[in-house]
């Protein structure tokens, strides 16, 4: 990332949280709203939260659409693959984005084009303008990559995984609320007064203002960096700007971005295609009404709020004690476990065992996203945008996948449709196993050999030129602070030749 | 004697079994009323203009004591096959209380020997689609017992038509288009401020 020359002398800011050298925030203080750290904390969860709100407004009201739309089984199915399928390369575009105009500007510019294809899904009139307004709404999902960019801008390596947990978890949630929100909006407005077929086309005006206003707060209220924005700093030559090139080789050589990327499709994509399916699975395999569907499938992206945030803190928890192959092989257990209890899902035939394991099946799958972020850090320091972005893409094209092989059209019934995706889910996973650190192995293996540091790892990303120019510099803070991932036999190592010989966990 | 009793007593059970497990088969209803309505073969009506005008009653080429256990009588608007293609939530299944192919109730009548009508004006949430009427006869304990309808058996005939309205109005269409001007606007204005922003830290 950005080496900031600007030292504290320079600034005379008092910040209301406390900062280290670079003015990151290494406190997470919840319930504060001080700027710059607390406040871009905020704004981002929220514009994130609005984003997924709009995305996912359409599942819950498809009874009432696909009567309205005149809606095949595929159409639909075509509409939720098309939903998920936009953010695919535009998460990936993001990271650049931010790299260049900022997290502020990045985040605002793209909430505020998207908005309109929320507000014309009001004007939608087939099946084809149906899968154009979420195919483009769809775009706002990539809003993540400037969350976790924006969090990992503002909070020191200490608080940034509890940080970017809390607000991908809480920007997930709005895939929750969104189906509690849309039917309450729906059947208010049709009380009201109007007929079924235009309630749910006024009540797409509620995510599109949210949207667009909070587009406008992170405009107004939020700031790039602790220091400024970017426009101010990259005038003052605070920012040192990297190679893009060098960037992009490095992100797409490391293997261990791609298995993340896809294993990412099997968690957070599945999460995006339950999002996607539950409301109307529930409406009509057991008949429940609108409302309640909706309640029901709310309860699954609601988990969000403690689940995410959970995994993520759990991966720190077991890194304390076995290093990052503890992250791996919990990584690998929970997101098992979340497809075991996908197969269940499949299974049961009676509402309330279904709902429960729903509410099981929600936990593990959620905590596999935040513990996938909680190894995706350490991938690569230079090129940690674009593997973020590439991971982050990854997930959707998780959820393009089971989407298309599973609940596009009537080949499976959805209850089917819910156990093969399990059986995905498990087979997919094992590829965690093969994700192997030289300096702290992998799952099955130890480090490459006794000698091999965190400073070999994250050099190898430099060549002998960029490092006389010192670009190189933050890489090596950096792995100084990643020998925490050794675990419990870290003890006080300081320099890489006197490694004591040390007990494998 | 007791084995009789037995006997009669499972058969009597059993002969609730159907209802019990919730759902009388349409496979076992007779066709014993006569349905006719007003739209003819291809007709296309709109929602909430139109009037359909149902007729039903018993088909007279049954014997008079068909009709005994008839209590109420449900007429009901029925989808036809090509609008059930490929939407599981109008599936046509044999059981009843799981069957999906009438969801609209023209009007729910007490039984009457009589042959009686109906105009119903057609509601305004009725999907475009292809339909066809259909009248089931329930007894007193609200069980299916006999059906009508204007199809045949295959509902390939006699099918008729519904245009939904759109829901869509003018002003709905206005302020979609004005609402993303404005945010796209927005984007435009954001880019000159940061512009000006930039410009000004230079000096």
């Amino acid at each position: 990332m950005e080496i900031s020359q600007g030292g504290d002398d320079s600034y005379q800011k008092k910040f209301a949280l406390p900062v280290d050298s670079e003015h990151k925030a290494t406190e997470f203080r919840l319930f504060s709203v001080a700027a710059p750290h607390m406040r871009a904390f905020h704004l981002s969860w929220i514009s994130f939260f609005a984003c997924f709100v709009s995305t996912f407004a359409a599942p819950p009201l498809l009874p009432i659409i696909r009567d309205n739309l005149d809606l095949t089984a595929t159409d639909i199915g075509n509409a939720g693959i098309a939903a998920v399928s936009g953010a695919v390369f535009a998460r990936i575009a993001m990271g650049t984005a931010c790299d260049l105009f900022g997290p502020r500007l990045a985040s605002a510019s793209l909430t505020l084009l998207t908005a309109p294809a929320v507000y014309c899904t009001s004007i939608a009139n087939s099946a084809v303008s149906f899968l154009l307004v979420r195919f483009f709404t769809g775009f706002s999902l990539a809003t993540f990559v400037s969350t976790q960019f924006w969090m990992s801008s503002m909070f020191s390596a200490r608080v940034v995984g509890t940080a970017n947990g809390v607000a991908g978890g809480w920007g997930n949630l709005g895939g929750g609320a969104t189906q509690l929100i849309m039917p309450l909006v729906f059947d208010l407005i049709h009380h009201i007064g109007a007929t079924k077929f235009t309630a749910w086309r006024i009540a797409f005006f509620i995510p599109a203002l949210f949207q667009t206003l909070s587009a406008y707060g992170i405009f107004f209220l939020g700031q790039d960096l602790p220091d400024g924005n970017y426009s101010q700093l990259h005038k003052s030559g605070d920012k040192h700007k990297d190679n893009f090139a060098q960037v992009f080789h490095h992100a797409v050589t490391n293997y261990r971005g791609w298995i993340l990327a896809l294993t990412y499709g099997y968690c957070f994509g599945v999460e995006l295609t339950i999002d996607n399916i539950i409301a109307q699975y529930f409406y009509d395999r057991f008949n429940v009404n609108l409302h309640t569907a909706g309640i029901i499938a709310a309860s699954f992206g609601l988990a969000n709020l403690f689940s995410r945030p959970g995994g993520g803190m759990l991966s720190d928890l077991m890194a304390k004690k076995f290093g990052m192959r503890g992250r791996l092989w919990t990584l690998w257990i929970v997101q098992t476990l979340g497809g075991v209890f996908c197969i269940l899902l499949g299974k049961v035939g009676s509402l309330g065992v279904s709902i429960a394991v729903m509410l099981i099946f929600s936990v593990f799958v959620q905590a596999a996203c935040g513990l996938t972020f909680g190894v995706v850090p350490f991938v690569s320091r230079r090129s940690l945008g674009i593997i973020s972005g590439m991971t982050g893409g990854g997930g959707n094209v998780g959820a393009v996948l089971t989407q298309v092989i599973f609940f596009r059209g009537s080949r499976y019934s959805t209850e089917t449709g819910l156990t093969l995706m399990g059986v995905m889910i498990i087979c997919c996973t094992l590829l965690i196993t093969l994700i192997h650190f030289p300096q702290w192995g992998g799952m099955f293996c130890g480090p490459a050999s006794k000698s091999t540091t965190e400073e070999d790892y994250y050099m190898s990303e430099w060549n002998s030129a960029e490092k006389e120019q010192g670009f190189h510099k933050a890489s090596l803070k950096f792995s100084e602070n990643s020998r925490s991932e050794r675990g419990k036999r870290i003890g006080s190592a300081p320099t890489p030749n006197n490694s004591t010989p040390d007990t494998y966990v | 004697m007791e084995s009789y009793l037995l006997a009669v007593l499972s058969l009597a059970t059993l002969s609730f079994a159907d209802t019990c497990y919730g759902g009388v088969l349409f496979s076992t209803l007779p066709q014993t009323l006569a349905v006719s309505a007003s739209p003819t073969d291809g007709q296309v009506l709109k929602a909430g203009e139109d009037n359909i005008t149902v007729t039903w009653g018993l088909n007279q080429s049954f014997p008079d004591g068909t009709d005994s256990s008839y209590n109420e009588v449900k007429l009901m608007l029925c989808y036809g096959p090509i609008s059930q293609a490929d939407r599981g939530w109008r599936k046509t299944v044999d059981n009843l209380s799981k069957d999906k192919t009438c969801q609209f109730t023209i009007a729910h009548r007490t039984y009457m020997r009589e042959t009686q009508n109906f105009t119903w004006m057609i509601e305004r949430d009725v999907p475009t689609a292809v339909y066809f009427v259909r009248a089931y006869a329930y007894n007193s304990s609200r069980n299916e017992v006999a059906y009508g309808q204007t199809t045949d058996a295959k509902k390939s005939r006699n099918l008729f038509k519904v245009q939904a309205i759109s829901g869509r109005h003018s002003s709905l269409d206005i302020a979609s288009v004005c609402f993303s001007a404005f945010a796209l606007l927005s984007v435009v204005g954001f880019m000159a401020l940061e512009k000006r922003g930039r410009n000004s830290a230079e000096n």
